[in-house]
């Protein structure tokens, strides 16, 4: 319960409006895009400056009360959920685009800038931010940054990390701080910023980011390649990257998603095939032609019975649609789903699914494959129940092996979502204990009082 | 463990969300407030844990499912296709199953527009009061609760001298004498009634003069969208009712106003209780055509052979597309046809033209602060056009249009597109 000293306080701070208490507000703030990660706060704040966010930092650290920073709330690893109540500070209000600088390729921002309206507002300037999470309709920078976000794109271009070039930090202890700055290369002691990126709201509240961008590419194809065997798209991935094209996207379905996509929206996907695999070149028109040709040369060399290529936006745009759908695909058709984030080198995506296979049939559970396979980021999800206790049991073991298959392959148990909640239990399987430790003293020495999103990354 | 029937009924739509939060992209609500509550995946949730028995019906709730303008967009974006509408008209149906009528305030009016003679005489009684309202508020108090909102500084549409079921006759035959080609049912609507009864009669001759018999039932009502939308289903029946009853002699019914023609097409989805209720409604929505489809679809008018009126020549229109056309009917074409076709007409789409006006039905009487934000974007969309008038096909929108280009002191004019014709 929070004391009404402390709710006077934030009022005074952020101003009435601006603090939630109902019952109903804080049961809309228990929960972020998992099933399984429900914890209300005490108390909701919608700060709208870094001074503001200062103060509420000050009065937590004296008071040792929780504070977890959340953004659009579309995190799936538990990240954004109060774990021990207290306030949640929601950065949506803190939503505008400060400077766009297209001289610089870079842009300054607030934290709760969505990603879509950002690339909305720089594709008049003909930029765009290359990260490109598929939550960019609801994810804010701040969020994308504490997650260390990427979407399909970053086959050619990498992830969140490559273009954060300095963040407005407040410190658990209500410090307002600088990291980075406005430069390409900076080379001036440790890098903290970086500490920043992927720290999970667990370090500080990130209050504004100078981010690199880069400019639209004129053209687009997109390419579908079919295949009569999951694997064999596996291998497809890598064939294509070897042999000199990085196409932008590369992205995985399977015979399962696809199907359920064509209950959603019938768009004419090859229900009978085990997987498609879509490819998505950009850059200069000559390019883009040049590097679909040689898509198809190859993809066809290593095993795709058919390969279409969109002859507009339009169709190409459906291809994408579908794409996205596959999440919701997944997660309409069972009570409780494993959305796993696992990702290994790129050459091990064949043998990764088939383990995924061989798991499906030895507990007899449904594991769908959909992904963004250039990257080696596969999703396997398994659908299950929680309240059917037994095959819920099964489902946690073939969870187990894939995790377990994916270390072994090189890989790590987490590819964009974070940890979190959701994969602390697998920590210790990833990270050298002595690893852990020097994180839990990096946290300390950022947070003596433990108020930053407490309860998180580690059991 | 409360009565928890309308819930039910809704309980497989609420399943679908998987809070990924993409709706908030496109709730005019949320886009203003930026707050859990105001956005679909919230509301979606308070309302699964009220069928869990988590959450009471409180007045928070109240004030948390009534703040959303059931314009869909957040439906038609949602890539688990959540039926929002759905949720939040059945949560309402709940709230006023549980705690009576006078829980969600707007009903004040309900028992008002359910009869027609009574709502026209209040209607009236504002008119009479009309020059009065900016600055005298507390004097129309005896007034139902939405007149009342109307005069937060409003511009309230001017009430029509004489109401078009005092004009209508019940019967009009095909202008060339000849034997009609079809018969179909007008059905007015409130506002065409009270507000703009001219527009009725053109409908009206624009089908006559095509060979089409026109009967105008006295006995029809009103579609009932402020009032079943608002959750009181036992009004809505008892109006579905008298609609199927006073159109049963007819195999058609069209009408000028979006939002009715949608909300006649709708019973079927909100209101039945029961499978009878589910078959006659079902059957109703079959003879239920908006004007634009009635014209484009069933008439077959070709839009070149379509005179435009020598007032608009040379001049440059934009759509604006009612949330009940372009969502609820998935009807966008023919209105565009029917703009493009017109010789003489400039047309340029909109960039947010599918963007809810913000009017919402009775959200604008409660929310009147928000609907001119929400409008605010809509108006920045006109400009952006250079048009010089803004076509629609929903007298709703229309008075919210109209409200907020004079309030803004935009030049445009807003026109239904029936009048810009022959
Ligand atoms: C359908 C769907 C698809 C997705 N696809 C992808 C994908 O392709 N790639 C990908 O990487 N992720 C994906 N995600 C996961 C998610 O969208 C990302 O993790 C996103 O970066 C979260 O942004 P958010 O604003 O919603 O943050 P939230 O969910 O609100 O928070 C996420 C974490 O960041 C912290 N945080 C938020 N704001 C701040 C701040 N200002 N300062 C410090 N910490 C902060 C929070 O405490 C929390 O730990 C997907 C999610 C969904 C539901
Ligand atoms: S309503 Fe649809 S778009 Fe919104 S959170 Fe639920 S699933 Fe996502
Ligand atoms: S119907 Fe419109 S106002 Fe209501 S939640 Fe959906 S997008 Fe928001």
């Amino acid at each position: 319960m929070l004391k009404e000293s402390i709710k006077n306080e934030l009022e005074r701070i952020v101003g009435k409006e601006n603090v939630l208490t109902t019952p109903e507000a804080l049961k809309a703030y228990s929960y972020d895009g998992t099933t399984s990660w429900i914890r209300e706060p005490d108390v909701v704040v919608f700060p709208t400056t870094t001074q503001q966010v200062s103060e509420i930092m000050k009065l937590a650290n004296k008071e040792k009360i929780p504070v977890t920073p959340r953004g659009g709330g579309t995190n799936v690893s538990g990240g954004s959920v109060p774990w021990l109540g207290g306030i949640v500070l929601c950065t949506t209000k803190m939503n505008k685009i400060l400077k766009i600088d297209k001289e610089n390729l870079t842009a300054t921002v607030e934290p709760g800038v969505v990603l879509q309206d950002l690339n909305i507002a720089l594709a008049k300037d003909g930029l765009f931010f290359p990260p490109d999470p598929q939550s960019f309709l609801g994810a804010t920078i701040g969020g994308i940054i504490a997650e260390n976000a990427g979407g399909p794109a970053c086959v050619k271009y990498g992830v969140t990390k490559q273009y954060v070039l300095g963040l407005e930090v407040v410190l658990p202890t209500g410090e307002i701080v600088n990291l980075g700055g406005r430069t390409l290369k900076n080379v001036v002691g440790y890098d903290l910023l970086h500490i920043f990126i992927s720290s999970e709201g667990t370090l500080g509240v990130i209050t504004k980011a100078e981010l690199k961008l880069n400019p639209l590419p004129p053209a687009r194809k997109t390419t579908m390649a079919v295949y009569a065997d999951v694997a064999k798209a596996g291998e497809s991935v890598f064939r294509v990257l070897e042999n000199g094209v990085i196409p932008d996207k590369i992205e995985l379905l399977d015979n399962w998603v696809i199907n359920r996509i064509e209950e959603m929206m019938p768009m004419g996907l090859p229900k009978d095939a085990d997987a498609v695999l879509l490819f998505e070149c950009d850059g200069i028109p000559e390019a883009v032609e040049k590097e679909t040709e040689k898509i198809v040369d190859i993809v066809k060399k290593y095993g795709a019975i058919d390969v279409r290529i969109a002859k507009d936006m339009d169709e190409a745009n459906k291809y994408w649609l579908a794409r996205r759908a596959g999440f919701a695909a997944v997660f309409g058709k069972a009570k409780t789903v494993f959305a796993e984030d696992v990702t290994v080198p790129r050459r091990k995506i064949p043998d990764l699914i088939n383990k995924c296979k061989e798991l499906a049939k030895k507990y007899n559970i449904e594991i769908v494959v959909l992904g963004h396979a250039g990257d080696g980021n596969l999703h396997p999800a398994i659908l299950t129940d929680i309240n059917n206790e037994e095959h819920y049991s099964r489902s946690v073991k073939a969870m187990d092996e894939i995790i377990e298959e994916a270390v072994a392959l090189g890989g790590v148990l987490s590819g964009e979502h974070g940890i979190g909640l959701e994969k602390q239990k697998f920590l210790k399987r990833q990270l050298d204990p002595v690893v852990i430790d020097l994180m839990k003293k990096i946290k300390a020495l950022f947070d003596p009082n433990n108020i930053m999103n407490p309860g998180k990354i580690w059991e | 463990m409360e009565d928890l029937k309308e819930l039910k009924k809704i309980e497989q739509f609420a399943d679908q969300c998987m809070k990924c939060g993409f709706c908030s992209f496109f709730c005019p609500v949320y886009q203003e407030e930026r707050v859990e509550t105001s956005v679909a995946r919230g509301k979606n949730y308070l309302v699964k844990l009220a069928l869990k028995g988590e959450q009471k019906f409180t007045d928070e709730l109240g004030k948390i499912i009534g703040k959303c303008l059931l314009c869909k967009r957040c439906v038609v974006n949602c890539p688990a296709k959540t039926q929002i509408d759905r949720v939040v008209v059945g949560a309402r149906a709940q709230m006023v199953k549980n705690k009576g009528l006078g829980f969600v305030k707007n009903f004040a009016f309900r028992k008002v527009m359910a009869n027609r003679k009574a709502f026209g005489n209040y209607v009236r009684l504002a008119k009479a009061f009309q020059w009065l309202l900016p600055k005298t508020e507390g004097k129309i108090r005896h007034l139902p609760d939405f007149l009342k909102a109307l005069g937060q500084g409003r511009n309230i549409p001017e009430i029509a001298k004489t109401f078009l079921r005092d004009m209508v006759k019940p019967v009009y035959k095909p202008q060339d004498g000849k034997a009609p080609v079809m018969r179909v049912g007008f059905f007015m609507g409130c506002a065409t009634d009270f507000v703009y009864p001219e527009l009725g009669l053109k409908m009206i001759d624009f089908m006559t003069k095509r060979g089409i018999e026109v009967v105008v039932p006295q006995e029809q009502s009103c579609c009932g969208a402020a009032i079943y939308f608002s959750g009181d289903f036992e009004t809505g029946r008892m109006l579905a009712e008298k609609n199927i009853e006073a159109f049963k002699d007819v195999d058609m019914i069209v009408t000028g106003c979006a939002t009715c023609s949608s909300t006649l097409k709708d019973y079927e989805k909100y209101l039945p209780d029961n499978e009878d209720q589910q078959k006659r409604y079902e059957e109703f929505k079959k003879k239920i055509k908006d004007s634009t489809e009635f014209i484009i679809d069933v008439m077959k008018v070709k839009p070149e052979e379509l005179k435009l009126k020598k007032e608009f020549e040379g001049k440059t229109a934009t759509w604006h597309d009612p949330c009940h056309l372009v969502r609820y009917q998935n009807i966008q074409a023919q209105p565009r046809a029917i703009l493009k076709g017109l010789k003489g007409l400039k047309y340029v789409e909109m960039p947010n033209t599918d963007l809810c006006c913000g009017m919402g039905g009775s959200f604008s009487v409660y929310h009147y602060d928000l609907t001119k934000k929400i409008a605010a974007k809509k108006m920045a969309g006109i400009n952006a056009t250079g048009a010089d008038i803004v076509v629609t096909a929903c007298p709703g929108c229309m008075i919210n249009l109209i409200d907020n280009i004079l309030q803004n002191k935009m030049p445009q004019k807003v026109y239904h597109f029936l009048e810009l014709v022959e």
